[in-house]
């Protein structure tokens, strides 16, 4: 309770912005969504490069995967020669490097390196 | 049977194939994840991994459809029975421990950190 009113005391709301913000509010609802506000302190975004970069690290770093054959645009199935299950843990270590939680019927859609890059550096939780 | 009755079996063959094989796959990633929620160390997923993975493969060649179905359908209810109570869930996604927390404040509100000089005081 003394914690709660001290750190009160400590805040200041300007009147002028919280009008602002809540015309600001207003606008978000009008919009559908346009503007996107993640409600964490997460804010750090990986560049392209370094997606591009750790993706390709974890399909070289599969054991049945030659790593002289991979590139940014190869297809898990018909370039590598791995099958479907193999596709599915690929996907899956890629999920854990990235710490993303990946719903099934989007991650079964993943099937290349160029897709998973895609798809991980536009995730906003990706890290 | 006529030509468009071939086809059309056909179609339907591959559209029963193809379900089944994402529900394979579907299966596959869930039983993966599971056993990972399973495994108390990493070293013992490893294993247990494999194991699951040589518990598909049998079954790679199996032609019949209403056998796969059978298998499938078999797999998915021993996948529910050994599902985890209290699987890891990513953070931030729902279900995880820091779902809807620590929101960023809005925009205008800051906390001045002055340390017991305010200036009402």
């Amino acid at each position: 309770m003394a914690m709660r009113a001290a750190i009160l005391r400590h805040i200041k709301v300007p009147v002028r912005s919280q009008a602002l913000a809540g015309l600001r509010s207003r606008e978000w609802n009008l919009s559908g969504g346009a503007l996107v506000r993640f409600m964490s302190s997460h804010d750090e975004h990986l560049t392209k490069e370094e997606v591009m970069e750790r993706v390709l690290s974890v399909v070289k770093s599969f054991p049945k995967v030659d790593p002289s054959t991979v590139t940014p645009d190869v297809h898990f199935q018909k370039d590598l020669g791995l099958d479907s299950l193999d596709n599915v843990e690929i996907v899956m270590a890629l999920e854990e490097e990235f710490k993303l939680e990946i719903p099934d019927l989007e991650a079964d859609k993943i099937d290349s390196t160029r897709l998973a890059i895609e798809y991980i550096y536009n995730h906003p939780m990706a890290g | 049977m006529s030509a468009a009755a071939a086809a059309a079996t056909t179609a339907g063959y591959l559209a029963r194939r193809a379900a089944q094989k994402q529900r394979v796959r579907i299966l596959y990633r869930r039983a993966l994840k599971d056993t990972l929620n399973w495994a108390v160390h990493r070293h013992l997923f490893y294993q247990d991994a494999s194991d699951l993975r040589e518990r598909f493969e049998v079954n790679k060649n199996v032609e019949s459809l209403d056998a796969i179905d059978r298998m499938i359908a078999e797999g998915e209810a021993t996948y529910n029975k050994w599902r985890h109570p209290d699987p890891y869930i990513v953070p931030w996604a729902p279900g995880g421990s820091k779902f809807t927390r620590n929101p960023t404040p809005p925009e205008g509100i800051e906390i001045i950190y002055d340390y017991g000089r305010e200036d009402n005081d």
